[in-house]
C-alpha cells in the first residue's frame, strides 16, 4: 500500500476526495487512504491519551496507542504526567508490556534497560561496554522519547506527536464547554475514573462511529427494536404508578421524535469538534437524586448549580479521538486499527463528592449503551458494516451530506449550529479532514 | 434426602436444560427459569466484585431479560438479520454448596458457546457460576454468572446470552 500512496499525487487527490455537501466512497474504503489518515491526522493531531486519576501516584502507568505508535502516560516524582513512545532505547522492544500498573521504574524485560517515568535512562546492565562507541547514554536516543506534545485540560490529557499544533485549550475550542460542564457536575469540581473500561471490536471505519454520534436521524429508526420496545414492555409488566426504573429512563429517549431530536440541535466548531443537544438531550428526564442536589447546593450555591444544570448536552466529539457524554459521566475513545477496523473503549467516571449512586447510573447506561452485548450498539454496528460493504458498491461514488446545505448559522465567530437533523455535524467533520489531509501543519 | 450422585445428575440436567432452550430460542421458557428477581450477570473484568460500581457485559434484571426476548422477536433489528444460532456445551459441573434446608445450591461449570452469525462462526467460553433456589420442588436460578475467558475483549457485538 505505501507504494500507491508514494505514486499518489497526494495533496491534489485527497483533496478532490471531499466537496463541501458530499465526500467519496474511498475515505471508508480505501486501506491506502487509511494509512494517510494515519500519517496525516492521527500522528498529527491531538489524541486523547487517557485521563490524569489512571496515573494518580508517581510510579503509575497507562499503556495505549497514538495512530499506531505504542505510547505509556505516566506519573513521574515531580509529580507531572508524561506521555512516552513504549520503546526501549536499546533494540525496540515495549518496555511495558500490560495495561496498567505501579512499578520502582521502567524495565525493559529483554536486557533490562531502565528508565524513569519522564523517559530518562536510568540504567544499563555493564554499562561500560559503551564505553569510546557512538551510542551516548546521556544524549537523547538513549530515553523513551516523549511525545511532541502532552497537555492535560481539566484532567483529559491528550498527546500529539506534532511539535506544530497549537496549543491544547485552543484546539478544542468552544467544545471545551462540555468538558468544563462534565467537571462542574462534580461537587468537588474533579472526575475520576473508574469502573473499568470495555473494549468493543467494529468490522468497520472509524469515521461511521464519530459520524454516528451526531447523527440525530438514526436513533427513531436504528434503535426502533431495542428502545421502543423497552416501551412497550416497561409499560406491559409495571404497574401504571410504579416509577420508571433507571435503566427505561436511560433506553427510552433513543426512539424519542424527530421533533424531539430536531430541537437538541447541533453545534459544530474548527478541527472537526462538536456537540448536539445544549439545552436538552436524551439525557436531560433522568430522575433526580436529591443528596446530589443537596452537595451540589452546599458545593456552588443555587444559582451556580442552575447555570451549570442548565446545561445538557448528548454527544461531545473532540474530533477524531475522544468523546463524552457529560451529564451520564461516559467517554467513548476511538482507536483505528485498519480501514475497516476499529476498536471504541468506553469508560465512567465519578464525580468526586457525588454519592454512589451517580456512579451506578453511569455504570448502567454504559452497560445497556456501550457493551458488545448491549441492547442497543449491535445495531449501530450493524449498520456501520452494511455501509462498509455496501459502499464497495461501484454504481456511486459519492455519499451525501447534503441536508440542511446552506443553512448552517453562525452563532459565534467559528460557532456554528443547525437543527439536529442536519447534516452538519458530518459536513464539518470533512471540512476539518480536509485541512488535515491536504495542509501541511494542521 | 436425596444422594450426592441424584443430586449431582439433577443439577446437571438443569444445566443442560437451560443450555438447550437458548440455543432452541425458546426464551420464555428460559426466562421462566430466573426467580422474578433472579440475575443473569457477565462480568467485564475477571474477579469482578459487584456489578454496580464496574461495568458488565450484560447485567440484567427480569425487565431487561424481558426488554431482550422483545427485541429477539423485533422485525426492526438489523443485527439480528439473520438471527444467530448457538450451540451451548456444559461440562465439568461442580456443586460448591448445597444445602438442602436453606434451598441454595451453587454450582460451577464450564461452558463453550458456538455461534453462527453472518456467515462467521464464533467461540465463547469461560465458566458459569449459578446460584440455584428450590421453590416448589423444582429449581430456579437466583443468579447465573458468566465469566468469559475474554471477558476483557475487545469483543464483537453479541446479542443473545452466552
Amino acid at each position: 500500500m505505501r507504494t500507491l500512496i508514494d505514486k499518489r499525487p497526494a495533496a491534489m487527490d485527497v483533496a478532490a476526495l471531499v466537496e463541501p455537501d458530499r465526500v467519496h466512497r474511498s475515505l471508508y474504503t480505501d486501506p491506502a487512504i487509511f494509512d494517510l489518515e494515519v500519517d496525516r491526522i492521527w500522528h498529527k493531531t491531538w489524541i486523547y491519551v487517557g485521563h490524569e486519576s489512571q496515573v494518580k501516584e508517581p510510579g503509575q502507568y497507562y499503556a495505549t496507542t497514538i495512530g499506531r505508535q505504542p505510547v505509556l502516560l505516566t506519573r513521574h516524582s515531580d509529580g507531572e504526567f508524561y506521555v512516552l513512545y513504549n520503546r526501549c532505547a536499546h533494540k525496540g522492544a515495549l518496555v511495558v508490556g500490560d495495561r496498567c500498573g505501579k512499578t520502582k521504574d521502567l524495565r525493559c524485560s529483554y536486557h533490562g534497560w531502565r528508565f524513569d517515568f519522564d523517559g530518562k535512562l536510568l540504567g544499563i546492565p555493564l554499562e561500560h561496554g559503551y564505553d569510546d562507541t557512538r551510542f551516548d547514554r546521556k544524549g537523547p536516543e538513549a530515553n523513551m522519547p516523549r511525545a511532541a506534545r502532552a497537555e492535560s485540560y481539566r484532567g483529559f490529557v491528550f498527546a500529539s506527536l506534532n511539535a506544530d499544533a497549537p496549543d491544547l485549550k485552543t484546539w478544542l475550542g468552544g467544545a471545551a464547554s462540555s468538558i468544563d460542564n462534565m467537571v462542574d457536575r462534580a461537587p468537588e469540581g474533579e472526575l475520576e475514573v473508574t469502573g473499568g473500561v470495555m473494549r468493543y471490536e467494529h468490522d468497520s471505519n472509524w469515521k461511521f462511529f464519530v459520524e454516528n454520534l451526531n447523527d440525530m436521524m438514526h436513533p427513531m429508526v436504528t434503535h426502533q427494536s431495542s428502545s421502543l420496545t423497552a416501551r412497550v414492555v416497561a409499560k406491559k409488566e409495571l404497574p401504571a404508578d410504579a416509577p420508571v426504573p433507571s435503566a427505561i429512563e436511560i433506553i427510552a429517549p433513543f426512539t424519542e421524535s424527530y421533533s424531539f431530536f430536531d430541537d437538541m440541535g447541533v453545534h459544530a466548531f474548527d478541527y472537526g469538534h462538536g456537540f448536539s443537544g445544549g439545552k436538552t438531550s436524551i439525557h436531560a428526564k433522568y430522575s433526580d437524586i436529591p443528596e446530589y442536589n443537596r452537595r451540589m447546593e452546599a458545593a456552588y450555591g443555587s444559582a451556580r448549580v442552575a447555570e451549570i444544570m442548565a446545561v445538557n448536552r448528548h454527544n461531545t466529539i473532540f474530533y477524531p479521538s475522544a468523546t463524552i457524554k457529560g451529564p451520564i459521566q461516559t467517554m467513548r475513545v476511538v482507536r483505528p486499527v485498519a480501514v475497516d477496523k476499529t476498536i471504541i473503549e468506553s469508560w465512567t467516571f465519578r464525580l468526586k463528592g457525588a454519592p454512589d449512586e451517580l456512579l451506578h447510573r453511569s455504570i448502567l447506561y454504559c452497560n445497556l449503551i456501550n457493551s458488545s452485548a448491549n441492547l442497543v450498539g449491535p445495531d449501530d454496528q450493524e449498520n456501520y458494516r452494511r455501509q462498509q460493504v455496501g459502499l464497495l458498491s461501484e454504481s456511486e461514488d459519492w455519499v451525501t451530506m447534503h441536508r440542511d446545505f446552506g443553512k448552517d448559522e453562525e452563532i459565534a465567530p467559528g460557532h456554528f449550529y443547525a437543527k439536529g437533523s442536519s447534516d452538519i455535524s458530518f459536513r464539518n467533520q470533512y471540512r476539518a479532514w480536509k485541512r488535515y489531509m491536504c495542509e501541511e501543519g494542521r | 434426602m436425596t444422594s450426592a450422585l441424584e443430586s449431582h445428575h439433577r443439577i446437571s440436567q438443569f444445566l443442560f436444560h437451560e443450555a438447550r432452550l437458548l440455543d432452541e430460542q425458546r426464551w420464555a421458557e428460559w426466562e421462566k427459569l430466573f426467580l422474578d428477581d433472579g440475575v443473569y450477570w457477565a462480568p467485564a473484568t475477571p474477579d469482578q466484585p459487584d456489578p454496580l460500581n464496574h461495568v458488565s457485559i450484560i447485567y440484567e434484571n427480569q425487565l431487561l431479560r424481558k426488554v431482550r426476548i422483545a427485541r429477539f422477536q423485533s422485525p426492526a433489528a438489523p443485527s439480528l438479520q439473520p438471527f444467530p444460532r448457538t450451540a451451548h456445551l456444559v461440562s465439568n459441573v461442580m456443586i460448591d454448596e448445597d444445602d438442602d434446608g436453606a434451598g441454595s445450591i451453587k454450582v460451577n461449570s464450564r461452558f463453550l458457546m458456538v455461534e453462527y452469525r453472518r456467515g462467521v462462526q464464533r467461540f465463547y467460553g469461560g465458566a458459569y457460576a449459578h446460584d440455584l433456589a428450590l421453590r416448589d420442588g423444582a429449581l430456579r436460578i437466583r443468579q447465573k454468572k458468566v465469566d468469559l475467558v475474554n471477558c476483557e475483549g475487545p469483543l464483537e457485538s453479541s446479542s443473545v446470552w452466552f
